[in-house]
């Protein structure tokens, strides 16, 4: 764990948020809340929320009133699949990709959603798996376009 | 003279030669500590991954998977990883040399087996050995990237899956510390179980682990992570190979630029003995002239 002491001491009122991708450590800060696109929908996370562990789908994670940027407003992040872990005011979002919105190339998001749409998937698990890529693909594009 | 100038010679080149082993050194311990980076970064993301399956563990829902499986081996895959490049020691030949004795003992046990390679050296070495290599890559340097190494575990996930192979070895060069690499062959299919990681579940940790609600369920959850986990275990073959062939080269070039130092020493003490016998010489000659012109 990169633990350095700033992002570790406990802020009233925040959690702590990391996030890990294979890499590196992309994210690790105090926040007020944070959204987070689990498997079946967005849910929402602030201090004092019972400890879960669920699966991630394709959509962008929300940081509001976080303790380094005061007066920034919400920062995004666009992760795809992985898994989140909540536990006594730390969330842990471990992914294998995740990108910050001002870093997210929409016009290469845009060129492989139509890539997708064009290529042809035949037997149940392609079908399945290439939905799921469509549907990751528009929700890069939709995080990209906020 | 001719002599003198043969060995100053000699001493120029070995000079010429000090200065690149050097610079290699310099520029592999550029390397070394940026792979190095990239490598201790990287660990939070197995070290997570391993805590959320301890979790699933300690909640008690059985884990079972076709992954953690260990079927009879009939058909097997080996995964190579060496360097592009050479001046590296034994780095590339240790890893070979691990890599012949596993086909060796899976040519012996009669089981099919699929060789992938990473790495030009590794490539010629082995072919030179007669070995088949079904697929080769030399794309990857001190910088291996999740995005070029994932496609390849997910190639063998789904040939296993598949039954297609029975069992992945990788041989690879494990990083233990700076001063100690050594070529190892790991199995990293079936996987192996959590508990198995070393690392004991805390009591502590275990019983705050039982308040862990699971989305959708552990069952749908460790689906999705043991090939996580299998990815990134397979990635960090990688950054290791990054890492012991940059500290490889490092050392090696290291005593490469010692033992010029000692070559150039040796070589000018006997040019200046040589130097030195030709002046003395010329002056004996030069007194026999003397001696002969008093007479």
């Amino acid at each position: 764990m990169a633990d350095t002491t700033t992002a570790s001491t406990p802020r009233a009122g925040m959690i702590r948020f990391i996030v890990v991708t294979p890499e590196t450590t992309l994210v690790d800060t105090h926040a007020k809340s944070v959204t987070l696109p689990l498997f079946d929908g967005s849910r929402g996370i602030a201090r004092g929320h019972s400890p879960f562990i669920g699966r991630l789908g394709a959509g962008e994670v929300r940081l509001s009133g976080e303790a380094d940027r005061p007066g920034e407003g919400v920062r995004r992040l666009f992760v795809q699949g992985g898994f989140v872990e909540v536990g006594h005011d730390v969330v842990t979002v471990v992914t294998q990709r995740a990108i910050p919105q001002e870093k997210f190339d929409a016009a290469h998001a845009r060129a492989e959603l139509e890539k997708l749409l064009s290529s042809r998937a035949t037997g149940d698990e392609a079908i399945g798996a290439k939905l799921e890529a469509v549907e990751a693909a528009r929700a890069a594009l939709r995080t990209a376009a906020k | 003279m001719a002599k003198a100038r043969a060995l100053d010679r000699r001493r120029k080149s070995v000079r010429n030669i000090r200065k690149i082993t050097r610079t290699m050194e310099l520029i592999a311990t550029a390397r070394f500590k940026k792979a190095m980076d990239r490598s201790v970064a990287a660990r939070d993301y197995t070290k997570q991954l391993a805590k959320i399956l301890e979790n699933i563990a300690a909640a008690g829902a059985g884990i079972v998977h076709p992954l953690l499986e260990v079927r009879p081996t009939k058909r097997s895959a080996v995964l190579v990883l060496t360097g592009n490049r050479g001046l590296c020691g034994g780095y590339n030949s240790n890893v070979v040399r691990q890599a012949v004795a596993i086909l060796g003992q899976w040519r012996g046990e009669q089981v099919g087996c699929d060789t992938t390679v990473s790495g030009k050296r590794g490539i010629s070495a082995l072919k030179f050995r007669g070995i088949d290599i079904r697929r080769s890559f030399t794309n990857f340097e001190d910088k291996p990237e999740f995005d070029a190494v994932a496609p390849i575990g997910r190639e063998y996930l789904s040939a296993y899956a598949a039954g297609e192979i029975d069992r992945l070895d990788v041989v690879y060069t494990r990083f233990h510390n700076i001063a100690k690499q050594e070529a190892v062959t790991e199995m990293l299919l079936p996987l192996k179980p959590p508990e198995a990681e070393g690392q004991g579940a805390k009591p502590a940790t275990t019983l705050a682990s039982q308040e862990y609600d699971f989305y959708p369920s552990a069952g749908s959850i460790l689906e999705e992570i043991l090939p996580a986990s299998f990815l990134s275990r397979l990635f960090k073959c990688f950054l290791d190979a990054a890492v012991s062939e940059q500290v490889a080269r490092m050392v090696a070039m290291k005593a490469a630029t010692e033992n010029a130092s000692g070559l150039i020493k040796d070589l000018s003490r006997r040019y200046n003995r040589a130097r030195q016998s030709q002046i003395t010489g010329e002056i004996m000659e030069i007194l026999g002239g003397v001696e002969a012109l008093k007479q």
